[in-house]
């Protein structure tokens, strides 16, 4: 698959979220007293701020909230090839932003369903991006 | 119970204003630029810099100015020293935090600066602003990762939400620059003077899709400074005091995750409303708006949640001409950061006190007794509001 992401190491906060990276599992941060979901980043939850966030597994399908399209530079061997990158709504309400490698600009709009999937690019763990669905 | 029983009680003004060479002036640091600044701000305003007895300083983006800025202008016994970090709001809380500081007797002259020397000679100027340097660590890297780096990528997103929800277009967009380039034609100070048309704008490049080149933001070397002091004491000083009537804070805190208003509203709605009712003003008093404008499509929702138009309708009322010279709703009268010069809040503030003053030449609004100026700074995370008048508040 065709991206340009760039390369992300893990950190202690992060080391659930990679390891289920590589099994190409997306986890969140849930919060068991709100019942609410928060992005991987999240220390508290992102609605009642309760302290009590838990790593767990995701359904990985979402929806397209906005996006911007980055012309890419043109070299002499290939055309410019232009970065999708768009927020995704996840069915757990959280929001993430990636990348959507090889879509073709004219097929999004608000709403468009997309699921999370996975590329790893070098000296990198595995990263989500979104593919439409 | 603490009682004021400073002179101050009557409220504060901005007294001095300092601007220097703008945009492509080299071989000069932040620290120069920011001195030259304070000294043409305190001269503005008749007062020499041992006068000086509070400073507060914004360091910008690269941090390049600081607390030593005092050392750098020998004062003494400062009584008030911070450097005030709240990006492109930051102009705005400067004055609001050196207006609170003179009323409760802290200080008496407080200078507030922002200097910032980005460009290098030969060197691109999208390169000054690139995206973050940061290890690429953590899942808080996963959006710098994905693309999502610099501001203009992360104001398309913003941008493109409010385009698909409430049909506001790319030339609606362009309108704002048109508007920008025609009040920045008037403006000496101004770095971008050629006229452009609506035309140009939609041939201008792609930055990142829906923004062109002619939505974003100059890159400028330079400074900004300003005086402010008690009201009662700058109406004794050399030029017209621009009175502080009201103020507001509003820093939205948006979090990543369904029913956000990212790109939709912003902190200029709370920051405005708590700014005008402080003034005890409606908005439809207001003269002449001047307005953080990163890109084009923050000029626009800012009118739109400061109430100058309804929710939604942002796009119709800039493309009617009414913010442009001669329409009904005359804002960024000096060209803003897309035309003029960017100086972060303090690009807008200049303007305000230039216009409140009735300086403006060639481009002054005839009614100019009440000016609303925002201050938006992150991706619309922070956001500031001023009302200021050349009238003292009865």
């Amino acid at each position: 698959m065709l991206h340009s992401l760039k390369a992300v190491v893990r950190d202690d906060h992060s080391a659930p979220f990679f390891e289920a990276a590589a099994e190409g599992r997306l986890l969140l941060r849930f919060s068991p007293s709100s019942q609410e979901w928060s992005e991987p980043s999240a220390r508290v939850c992102s609605v009642s701020q309760a302290a009590d966030l838990e790593w767990r597994e995701a359904s990985g399908t979402g929806a397209l909230v906005s996006w911007t399209v980055k012309p890419g530079r043109a070299t002499e061997d290939r055309p410019a090839v232009p970065t999708v990158i768009g927020i995704v709504e996840l069915e757990e309400g959280p929001w993430l932003p990636l990348q959507l490698p090889e879509v073709d600009p004219a097929d999004l709009s608000v709403g468009r369903a997309v699921r999370v999937d996975w590329v790893q690019p070098e000296g990198s763990e595995h990263l989500p991006v979104a593919v439409l669905a | 119970m603490g009682v004021i029983t400073h002179e101050a009680s009557g409220g504060t003004a901005i007294a001095g204003l300092g601007i220097t060479q703008m945009g492509k002036v080299y071989g000069r640091s932040a620290t120069d630029f920011a001195v030259e600044a304070i000294t043409l701000a305190a001269a503005d305003a008749g007062l020499a810099l041992s006068d000086i007895d509070g400073l507060l300083v914004n360091p910008g983006v690269k941090n390049d100015t600081d607390l030593r800025l005092q050392s750098t202008l020998q004062m003494r016994d400062t009584r008030l020293l911070a450097t005030m970090q709240g990006f492109g709001s930051s102009a705005g809380q400067m004055v609001q935090y050196a207006s609170m500081a003179i009323a409760n007797g802290m200080a008496d002259v407080v200078a507030c600066v922002y200097a910032d020397a980005p460009l290098t000679e030969g060197k691109r100027a999208g390169a000054s602003y690139g995206g973050q340097k940061r290890a690429m660590e953590g899942v808080q890297s996963l959006q710098f990762a994905a693309g999502l780096q610099a501001a203009p990528e992360r104001y398309a997103v913003a941008a493109r939400r409010h385009m698909e929800t409430y049909g506001t277009t790319s030339e609606q967009l362009g309108a704002v620059a048109v508007a920008a380039r025609q009040w920045a034609a008037m403006n000496p100070h101004a770095q971008m003077r050629e006229p452009i048309t609506l035309a140009d704008h939609q041939e201008s490049r792609t930055i990142a899709d829906p923004l062109r080149l002619l939505d974003c933001c100059l890159v400028s070397n330079g400074a900004v400074a300003i005086v402010v002091t008690s009201s009662e004491r700058a109406e004794a000083l050399q030029q017209p005091p621009v009175h502080v009537w009201g103020w507001g804070q509003a820093h939205p805190g948006y979090v990543n995750r369904r029913d956000s208003e990212f790109g939709l509203v912003t902190g200029a709605a709370r920051s405005g409303a708590g700014a005008l009712a402080m003034a005890g003003v409606k908005v439809d008093e207001i003269d002449v708006r001047e307005l953080y404008d990163c890109f084009t499509y923050t000029t626009l929702v800012t009118l739109e949640d400061y109430g100058f138009c309804a929710k939604g309708e942002g796009g119709e009322f800039v493309a009617s001409g009414a913010i442009a010279p001669g329409g009904s709703h005359p804002t960024n009268t000096g060209g803003g950061e897309l035309s003029s010069y960017y100086m972060w809040g303090m690009t807008p503030l200049s303007e305000a006190v230039i216009q409140a003053r009735g300086q403006g030449g060639d481009r002054q609004v005839d009614k100019h007794d009440l000016v609303m100026v925002s201050g938006n700074g992150g991706v619309l995370d922070f956001h500031s509001t001023l009302v200021v008048s050349p009238h003292r508040k009865s």
